[in-house]
């Protein structure tokens, strides 16, 4: 069985910087086109068994101009947790979706797309209005971003 | 004369929605039940009942005030909940409560922890026809509340954690008290326990209902009993060893059959040793220092950063991210994301195949939480391979 290393070296390899999210979680900046080339990559050497996806947090950089999405991955069976972060543009923000290939990030990308209006590409189960309230929806606004006037 | 002609007559796929009101769930959630006959062939979860925004509502609030906006995220887990945002604070503000605080902090979330899982479990005794098992667990639940009324000076709501240690001190009374309820609550649980293993209505309606392998439960991000019901090792409060938890003994409770039996399981054996570990913290409460801080020395201004911080909720891993810019006085972006989120969205997929009648079992074994969940929404789970087009059409149900 292969050891975190092997999981942080997989990691490094995709990675354009690094940081640190407290408490010490390791984080690694990843291009927004390869974050799905990281899942297959961990899957396919580690299998389902070795890491879950635990949390998919976007957040508005309205200043900056772009959305940040982070992705909190624990790895098995250490059970240390680490952070995948990419950018995307928030005028566009679109990103391809995990959820053919990792069922567990169904509730995270529907959640980001109706809060934020992120586009996973290839999610078909992408919907608004389930938790966004309906006037909300009818104004075509996503209640997370900082402009939104919620 | 031969037979010229067959004709087949398609079982029709019936469309049943258990929910958002129904006897069998206490909280809204919708489940959109496709059954062909008694057999189910399809599950869609529609949530959104009950959303309030409080993500959105920490943003626009103080980080001080927040702590008891996210303690209102869910009455049952309302002290994980705490602890883990002003976790998160206190790792922005590189703050360490000391440690009689830390133990009195664990303490407040075992006994959470009791009560929950008491709670659950009595209510799948009730799904399952015993409702005088659900008023007997949830008689001796009442001690547990008591204790946590003793501690936190609150049943329910305790609003029990503040940045830098907890809102007030127990006293040499107080502490006998609670260890006396302890004790006497000890045995009914090992005998519910029993009951759970050995009653053969309890065992025939559960044992193999809603069976997960272990890789579905890591690759659907299944938490906390769930996935430990499936013999998945995680518990945060092993590999984090927040708060005291990396001085108090305790095992991690898993099991390999993967049935909604062993969830109920899993939970028993929890409770069993949450009891042991609230004894020992009273036993071992450390002197040094006042857990209770001066709220009006805190700091005011948060400086910039980001903190991510998990707690093993009684339902699985809780998560809480709050991003500070350092500008003002409201964080950010505060993130939670809540055991069920995970384990009610992407559990549809085990459903199929079971009888109607287990809809409700499986439902319960996940300890669900609505109003944890409820700050987002979803739909549906896998890929239909048993689904044919032509019942479907049959049935009149959308494509």
């Amino acid at each position: 069985m292969m050891g975190v290393v092997d999981k942080h070296s997989l990691l490094e390899s995709f990675s354009v910087g690094r940081g640190v999210v407290k408490p010490s979680r390791k984080l690694y900046i990843v291009e927004p086109g390869n974050v799905r080339r990281v899942f297959e990559a961990l899957i396919e050497k580690f299998g389902y068994g070795g890491f879950y996806l635990s949390t998919i947090v976007g957040t508005d950089l309205k200043d900056e101009g772009r959305i940040r999405l982070d992705y909190y991955i624990v790895l098995l069976p250490e059970e240390e947790t680490v952070v995948l972060r990419t950018f995307i543009p928030r005028e566009n923000p679109v990103i391809d979706s995990l959820v053919d290939i990792l069922p567990g990030a169904l509730s995270g990308e529907c959640e980001t797309h109706d809060l934020l209006g992120v586009v996973f590409r290839g999610n078909p189960f992408l919907k608004r209005g389930f938790f966004a309230p309906r006037d909300l929806v009818e104004k075509g606004e996503y209640p997370l971003r900082k402009d939104s006037g919620v | 004369m031969g037979v010229t002609k067959i004709v087949e007559i398609s079982v029709v796929t019936a469309e049943i929605p258990v929910g958002p009101q129904h006897p069998a769930l206490h909280e809204p959630l919708l489940l959109k039940v496709y059954a062909e006959g008694e057999e189910v062939v399809k599950v869609e979860v529609n949530t959104g009942y009950n959303h309030r925004g409080i993500e959105r509502l920490c943003e626009r609030n103080t980080f001080y005030r927040d702590i008891f906006i996210v303690g209102r995220v869910c009455g049952i887990c309302n002290a994980v909940h705490t602890n883990c945002y002003v976790r998160a604070l206190e790792q922005l503000l590189d703050l360490h409560p000391n440690r009689r605080a830390q133990y009195l902090r664990v303490l407040a979330m075992e006994l959470e922890r009791v009560h929950s899982h008491m709670l659950i479990n009595a209510v799948m005794a009730e799904i399952v026809g015993f409702e005088t098992l659900f008023m007997q667990i949830m008689l001796d639940r009442e001690k547990v509340m008591k204790a946590k009324e003793i501690l936190t000076g609150s049943r329910v709501m305790a609003d029990y954690v503040m940045v830098g240690g907890v809102r007030r001190d127990i006293d040499e009374e107080k502490r006998q008290r609670i260890r006396e309820l302890l004790l006497k609550l000890g045995p009914r649980i090992e005998y519910y326990r029993k009951v759970f293993e050995e009653d053969e209505t309890i065992v025939k309606r559960l044992v193999g209902v809603g069976r997960i392998s272990y890789g579905e439960a890591t690759s659907h991000s299944l938490v906390g009993p769930v996935a430990r019901g499936s013999g998945v090792k995680i518990d945060s409060r092993v590999s984090d060893k927040y708060d005291a938890y990396g001085e108090i003994p305790f095992n991690l409770v898993t099991r390999s059959e993967g049935d909604s039996w062993a969830r109920m399981m899993v939970r028993w054996d929890e409770a069993l040793e949450s009891i042991e570990m609230s004894i020992y913290i009273l036993e071992h409460l450390p002197s040094d220092g006042d857990p209770v801080p001066d709220e009006r020395r805190l700091p005011r201004r948060f400086p910039p950063g980001e903190a991510y911080t998990r707690v093993e909720a009684q339902r699985g891993e809780l998560t809480y991210y709050v991003m500070s810019d350092g500008k003002g006085q409201n964080p950010y972006r505060v993130k939670i994301r809540t055991p069920s989120f995970n384990n009610i969205i992407n559990s549809a997929f085990m459903y199929i195949g079971h009888s109607l009648a287990d809809v409700p079992v499986i439902l319960a074994s996940l300890d669900p939480c609505i109003s944890c969940m409820e700050r987002v929404t979803v739909i549906d789970l896998e890929k239909n391979t048993r689904y044919r087009l032509d019942l479907k059409q049959l049935a009149g149900g959308k494509p």
